[in-house]
């Protein structure tokens, strides 16, 4: 129950932050709530898997495929692009997080000069390549359904 | 989907390279001059539409080549470039092809699904291209769902719910809303005024930055800069990041390179609009 408690509402507010944004990219209003559920779904299974000690970039790949896949369900069920579930779903995963501290640490560089960098320049490089590996990730994972079961042969 | 209209004897190796791009199959009868100038108009007015709303090259391809086919060409092919579509089609011996200049890049996700239903409507034959030409208009002509007192309101709720995902106390997550908030009015103003997309996020991230601070500054919080990393993630591109990695995946890379540096640009202009907040109020480090 204890270890209950933080999933649910990391779920909460990982459902209104994709909600939120679903709103700011102008979804469809039926779909709102399918928005939400993909949103705290994929974030919550994120959580609960970096609990378990799985690699925040593999446990953001998890995440992702459940969001792909569930697009894809909503999606069939409500007559609309997956994007529209994708999009806002995998908001919550999205590595903002990294991506500033890398560019603020470039930024630093400006101030510790040649001598004193090289720590701040290598934590730069980590949280760039962590933001890479975690959106590709997302990409990946998002796209799995039509990567696996949208195939065609090449026409040209 | 449309490609599978292609028979399988067209990829054998004997068959003319040619004639790989064509159907071989039973052709349908001929469009006339003005149907086949509306089809290629139809088609890539919706394609555009697709492109600056927020879908990946991949659907822009299939919608346009299925709403084509769908009025009663024999194939289109269709170029999804960054900031042009180039689409000719073809019917019996005729063919034509047109540009369309695509302007900007935004998320309207109903936008995209608008026309998506059409496409499929116009695959059941349910519209024919003067039915599919008042659908467009319509969909071009209707504003935003959302009032946009509501859209800054649950954007700055948004960001506040990151803060609280981040681990933020309750200061955290009310300094956090306000400074959303403001920040997402601000950016609506300027961009209703056509200002550079660029300069609008870096006042955007300012002004952000400005109002988080002060949870720095009044030490409201054990960890106040919480506030400061997600006010600000109302701006991150998160729509240009996700499809550009996409488009790289299946292979669009023209497009995908162009949103992955788009995205990569506007996250610079977030950091440098911070950067200017925190040296005014001197708040330091993260």
């Amino acid at each position: 129950m204890s270890a209950l408690l933080p999933l649910l509402s990391d779920g909460f507010w990982s459902a209104v932050a994709a909600a939120g944004f679903a709103i700011l990219f102008n979804v469809p209003r039926r779909t709102l709530p399918g928005c939400a559920i993909a949103g705290a779904v994929g974030y919550g299974l994120r959580t609960l898997l970096v609990e378990w000690g799985m690699m925040l970039e593999l446990a953001t790949l998890a995440g992702a495929i459940v969001v792909g896949f569930l697009a894809e369900f909503f999606a069939r069920r409500w007559q609309t692009p997956a994007a529209v579930f994708t999009v806002p779903g995998v908001i919550p995963l999205v590595p903002g997080s990294f991506a500033f501290h890398a560019l603020m640490g470039l930024i630093q560089i400006t101030d510790v000069g040649a001598f004193g960098g090289t720590p701040v320049l290598v934590e730069a490089a980590v949280n760039a390549v962590r933001t890479g590996l975690i959106l590709a990730a997302i990409a990946a994972g998002t796209a799995a359904p039509s990567l696996l079961f949208q195939r065609h042969r090449p026409v040209v | 989907m449309s490609r599978e209209k292609v028979p399988p004897t067209s990829t054998d190796a004997n068959v003319d390279s040619r004639a790989l791009t064509r159907p071989t199959g039973p052709t349908k009868p001929p469009l006339s001059y003005e149907e086949l100038r509306d089809v290629i108009d139809l088609s890539l007015w919706a394609g555009q539409m697709l492109l600056q709303h927020g879908a990946e090259s991949q659907r822009v391809e299939e919608t346009v080549h299925r709403l084509g086919t769908g009025l009663g060409c024999d194939w289109m092919d269709i170029l999804v470039s960054p900031n042009a579509i180039i689409v000719t089609t073809t019917s019996g011996n005729e063919f034509r092809t047109k540009t369309r200049r695509v302007v900007r890049m935004g998320a309207d996700l109903w936008r995209v699904t608008a026309v998506n239903d059409l496409s499929r409507h116009v695959n059941e034959g349910q519209l024919d291209r003067f039915q599919l030409r008042h659908e467009l208009e319509q969909i071009n002509a209707t504003p935003p769902r959302y009032p946009r007192w509501l859209v800054v309101f649950v954007v700055g709720l948004a960001c506040a719910a990151f803060s609280r995902l981040f681990g933020g106390d309750w200061p955290v997550f009310g300094v956090t809303f306000l400074a959303a908030t403001v920040a997402m009015a601000v950016r609506q103003e300027l961009s209703k005024r056509y200002f550079n997309h660029f300069l609008v996020t870096v006042a955007s991230a300012f002004v952000a930055g400005v109002l988080a601070g002060s949870a720095t500054l009044f030490n409201l919080s054990p960890q106040p800069e919480i506030a400061l990393v997600s006010a600000i993630l109302l701006l991150v591109p998160g729509v240009h990041l996700v499809n550009s990695a996409e488009d790289l995946i299946k292979g669009h890379l023209v497009t995908g390179i162009t949103r992955g540096a788009m995205g990569f640009l506007i996250t610079l202009a977030i950091a440098l609009g911070l950067l200017l907040a925190m040296r005014l109020i001197g708040v330091e480090g993260l």
